[in-house]
Formats: C-alpha cells, structure tokens, sequence
C-alpha cells in the first residue's frame, strides 16, 4: 500500500507492516498518509519488527493512526516492539492508546 | 579528552547522519545499549529541533554538532545559527484525549530529552542557541 507500510488482512484484523527502519521526521509523512479508515479493521495491528528508532516526529505520525481508529471504533495494536520503544512509549503514554499485544494473540484470527 | 564533530545543512535528512554518528560514538566508547538508544533519541530530538525551530529549515545554515569524550562522561552540544530563543518548556508532555481531538500531536521532543540524559542545559543568544546534553559514563559501572 505504500513503501513504508505492508498490509496483510485476515478476517477481522489489519497487520500493517512497518518496513522503514526508522519512524522520524523523514519518513512520518508516507507513514500518516497510511493512517486512513480504509486501510484499518475492527482490529489493527502496527507491526513493529523492522524498526530500529522512533523519535517524536515518528510518534506524531503513529497518532494519526491512533485517531483514526478510534473515530471509526476500532481497537489498535502494536507488536514486536522493542523494550526500547515500550518504553518511550510508556513515558509518552502513547501505550495507553496503543496496547502491545504478542504476535501470537493473533492467530486465533487467522 | 576527544572531541568529534559534525555539520549538516539544515534538511531533516542529515539528522540520520547524526544519529549514526551518535551510534558509533557510544559504540566507541562502550556506552551500554540501553543509553546509547536513549542517547541517539534525545540527540535526534535536540537535532531536528535546531534545524526547524532554531535554523528554520534554512539549508545554508547549519547545524553544529560537536561530541566531546572524558573518561567521566560524554558531553554533547547541538548548536543552531538561528535568532535565539527566550526559553525551553522541558515540561512532561503526554498523549491526552483531548490532544487527539484537537490535533495536537507534537511536542514531546524536549520532554524527552529532559528525560533520557543526565543533564541538559539550554543557551541562547540572538546567534543561536547551543543545547548541551550529558551522559555521564559511571552509569554503567552500577549495572
């Protein structure tokens, strides 16, 4: 769907595949432009398994997708994130709105 | 002591070259992995900072960036050619509920960087301002 995001859909869920190595002020305007209705589900899941720093800008573009989800009721996720980014996530509180959840937990959906 | 220093144009593309930098110094001096991903965060943050607020995206401008290495601690300054600024809000900055509605999606760079580092310091002048970030490196002797 874009060259920073690789969309896998099954059933109810969205897994969107971050594929930049760094989510930053170079990359978060491909990254917000993925963040629409059309590209989530039910459940969504940001998959974080290719990336190796976030910073602030990265950040505010991961929000677009927490606002978009929650506008259309959705629940979203992020997996395989790094005990780095969980914890800077903590700090900003942006896990309050985008809970972790194990790879595993998924495949009950597939 | 050693010092390393880098300029860049003021394009937020070259901020990835500083990070790099940053990487290798830790690796260089054998920061824990942990610090040396809380310091290429905070370094990214103080980076992008003095190129869009302090330089204004003004690519002639640059961005100096100069590591300076003792054996107590690794001192970072980050120094922009803009006009100068009257004061920094360090302040814990959150995702709240009502950011999300209102758009406000910004903001947490200087709270971060309070944050991840054992001291910072903010000059100005209406030459520019200079950030000074410190990571002293007995932290990792107690871990």
């Amino acid at each position: 769907m874009s060259d920073v995001i690789r969309r896998e859909e099954f059933g109810e869920v969205a897994v969107l595949h971050i594929t930049t190595n760094s989510v930053d002020a170079i990359s978060a305007a491909a990254i917000e432009a993925t963040a629409t209705a059309t590209a989530m589900r039910p459940i969504t899941v940001l998959d974080f398994s290719n990336v190796a720093f976030i910073n602030s800008a990265g950040i505010s573009a991961l929000l677009k997708f927490v606002v978009t989800s929650r506008k259309a009721g959705h629940k979203l996720f992020a997996m395989n994130v790094t005990a780095h980014h969980q914890k800077i996530f903590k700090m900003v509180e942006m896990s309050r709105f985008m809970p972790t959840i194990e790879e595993r937990d998924l495949a009950t959906y597939r | 002591m050693e010092r390393v220093l880098v300029n860049i144009p003021s394009n937020p593309v070259f901020e990835r070259v500083v990070r790099a930098t940053t990487d290798e110094v830790g690796r260089a001096i054998d920061l824990t992995q942990e610090q040396i991903e809380d310091l290429k965060l905070a370094v990214s943050e103080a980076v992008n900072n003095a190129i869009e607020h302090g330089n204004k995206l003004a690519s002639q401008k640059l961005v100096e960036v100069t590591f300076v290495l003792d054996s107590e601690q690794l001192e970072v300054r980050i120094r922009d050619e803009g006009a100068g600024i009257d004061e920094i809000d360090f302040s814990r900055r959150v995702v709240e509920e009502q950011n999300l509605e209102d758009g406000m999606h910004r903001g947490f760079g200087m709270y971060l960087i309070r944050a991840l580092v054992d001291f910072c310091e903010v000059t100005s002048s209406q030459g520019g301002t200079t950030l000074t970030l410190r990571l002293y490196r007995k932290r990792q002797d107690h871990e």
